[in-house]
């Protein structure tokens, strides 16, 4: 243990993992704090860079980046109530009304603060609950893994904030995409349509790259420039930070534990974190009129929250290859690519790199707070920034960064085409991280579906006879049936009351 | 460009079938009852499915309306007409013409291009977007081509490092 702990130190303790670690954290910053750039899209323009890094320094940079970035769209949302990520979303409004009562410092200081705090105990969960789940995964079988990887694909369409059968149909699209190339069971080229390009399959880092960094730059086009910032002096951002520490540590603990569950959920990430626990720190609150009039309260819970789910969101992804969010499905492809392989035998065998990343978590953790500090003071001259000067460097870095994986154009015209399908998803109330998971889980899915079928010879009842996948199993089937009952349900009781009178 | 359900719906009802009916043409593995075929056949089926929900309106009860942070006041609309949705699709077509053109031209007058074309359209005067177009594609030409040697086509303007 105090070996491993050593050499972590050693991996991570190298010019190469230091530097790529602030380069990426100040990065994240910037982006996060960019209206209309999320976290998600930062990361994915990201996985590139990574390609030409050591595996360490490759996942370095995706937790700085990840971390920086969810914390930093506070600043806009503080400022201008329009929220730098979508994890920010929820509490950008009592977050500006704060700065319209003049208390702008604390609402950042708060940002950062009880961000840097969600990330710690985040960064905890995913040391205490990965290694005893491994344990158990290691015994495993291609059937559990079945039910476990369609559970959570299931998740994410639960929990989406849209229509679940659209979501899940989102799903099967994600899925239907993994399906292109020869890598299938039989080693056919299926769904190639004669293209050799299609032969490998679609790449899930331009089809990522696509839908949250193309797509977006597609809504900039129709969607007016955000108003400039007022330029302003901040106070002393950190005073009384401790203060509301002590004064909200239930709060703080709730959101952070709220925001490792959702963030263990495969699909949920952080904005479905924020909006929880800021709802939830309303409901309970003492005070709750003063909510949506500057109230620290709910700032507290949700940025306490959705920073606690970024690391909790490794958890799946490093046991089971199954992400809990769209920035942990791109750092699984970053695993793989890496060599370090998602599984639970990652914890024996690699259990060095493993630490590593703890230890990296906790670090980007604790640099946050100055970095953030001196983000929110040039805030004003970043954030002046017009969205036509950099919109032309993300479309740049999405052709020569979608060139560079494969080293050939049609990662390029794979970008390009998901951006178009990304962009009228969305339109149409699609989710889109929904079919990302399809994309990024279905050659996993399809393995030990099909492995399980030719094992049980054709038959299904196996499926449900080892008594873990059998729980798995129920659990699975009943979030598919729940729209449909939910929905007949509402349809018995509008006809029922209609009837009635008569 | 929201299209009505019923469009999108119909759509993936199609796209279903003829993934269901593609995975069906494809053999199996030889002396096995499944192959390559079965999981389109399940994923077709199942978005078929889904589709014929959507197109009927099943689900549409638990969408919630996006909540859209109002603009400031003072703010001029976007004007909206027939042929002003159609910017939208720049971008991917911009990704095209450099998979078209980069070799030819080289990374460095593509890119310029293509800055180009995004400033001005999301609203630079040509005062910012002409430096811009000249100044990006060198910087990302440095970052990638010489830290991370990723191999860009020189074309007819090669740089000098």
């Amino acid at each position: 243990m105090l070996n491993t702990l050593i050499e972590a130190f050693a991996l991570i303790s190298t010019w190469e993992v230091i530097i790529a670690m602030l380069a990426a954290s100040v990065y994240g910053l910037v982006i996060g704090s960019l209206p209309g750039l999320s976290a998600t899209m930062a990361t994915a323009l990201l996985v590139p860079v990574t390609f030409y890094l050591s595996p360490i320094a490759a996942i370095a940079t995706i937790v700085a980046a990840s971390t920086m970035a969810i914390f930093s769209g506070d600043i806009p949302g503080a400022l201008l109530r329009i929220p730098g990520t979508p994890a920010s979303a929820a509490y950008a409004d009592e977050a500006y009304a704060m700065t319209r009562k003049g208390e702008a410092e604390l609402a950042l200081g708060a940002g950062v603060w009880f961000s840097a705090v969600g990330g710690i105990a985040g960064t905890l969960s995913l040391m205490i609950l990965a290694p005893p789940l491994a344990e158990i995964a290691l015994s495993f079988s291609t059937f559990e893994y079945f039910w476990l990887a369609f559970l959570g694909l299931m998740c994410a369409t639960l929990v989406a904030r849209s229509s679940p059968v659209k979501a899940i149909a989102g799903m099967f699209i994600g899925l239907l995409v993994a399906c292109v190339g020869i890598e299938n069971p039989g080693g056919v080229p299926r769904f190639t349509f004669g293209m050799t390009d299609l032969f490998g399959g679609i790449e899930p880092i331009p089809a990522l790259v696509g839908v949250f960094a193309v797509a977006q730059v597609m809504r900039a086009m129709l969607t007016p420039e955000p108003p400039p910032i007022p330029k302003r002096k901040f106070g002393s951002i950190m005073a009384g930070q401790w203060r509301l520490t002590k004064k909200y540590r239930w709060q703080m603990t709730r959101g952070n534990i709220i925001g490792i569950i959702i963030g263990v959920l495969p699909g949920a990430g952080a904005d479905m974190a924020a909006w929880v626990s800021y709802a939830m720190s309303k409901r309970f609150s003492k005070e709750p009129e003063k909510f949506g009039t500057g109230h620290v309260e709910g700032l507290v819970e949700a940025g306490a929250s959705n920073n606690a789910s970024i690391a909790s969101g490794w958890v799946p992804s490093l046991l089971f290859g199954i992400p809990g969010d769209t920035i942990a499905a791109i750092a699984i492809g970053v695993l793989y690519m890496k060599g370090l392989n998602p599984g639970p035998t990652l914890f024996t065998e690699k259990a060095s790199s493993m630490y590593a990343i703890y230890l990296m978590f906790i670090i980007a953790n604790i640099i946050m707070i100055p970095l953030g500090i001196v983000m929110i003071r040039l805030a004003s001259y970043v954030l002046r920034a017009p969205r036509s000067s950099v919109m032309p460097f993300i479309m740049l870095c999405c052709a020569v960064g979608s060139f560079a994986i494969g080293n050939n154009m049609f990662g390029v015209v794979t970008v390009a085409a998901f951006g178009i399908i990304g962009y009228v998803m969305e339109a149409n109330g699609y989710p889109v991280a929904a079919m990302v998971l399809g994309i990024v889980m279905g050659t996993m899915i399809e393995q030990s579906f099909v492995t399980s079928l030719i094992k049980s010879d054709g038959s299904v009842l196996p499926f449900f006879e080892r008594p873990i996948s059998a729980i798995l199993a129920a659990l699975a089937i009943g979030a598919l049936i729940w729209p449909v009952l939910v929905w007949g349900w509402r349809r018995l009781k509008a006809i029922s009351p209609a009837a009635a009178p008569r | 460009m929201r299209l009505p359900d019923q469009v999108t719906g119909l759509f993936l009802v199609g796209l279903g079938a003829a993934a269901a009916y593609g995975g069906w043409l494809l053999p199996p593995v030889p002396g096995q009852p499944v192959g390559p075929n079965i999981f389109p056949l399940v994923i077709g089926s199942g978005l078929a499915l889904c589709g014929l929900a959507i197109a009927l309106g099943i689900g549409r009860t638990f969408e919630e309306e996006e909540e859209i942070v109002p603009i400031e006041t003072g703010q001029a609309r976007p004007p909206t007409g027939k042929l002003y949705g159609l910017r939208a699709l720049l971008p991917p077509a911009l990704l095209l013409f450099y998979v078209a053109a980069a070799d030819r031209l080289g990374f460095i007058i593509t890119a310029a291009l293509i800055v180009y074309v995004t400033s001005s359209a999301l609203g630079a005067r040509w005062k910012l977007s002409l430096p811009l177009a000249v100044m990006a594609p060198i910087v990302i030409h440095l970052i990638f081509s010489k830290l991370l040697r990723v191999p860009l086509p020189a074309g007819l303007l090669p740089m000098p490092w």
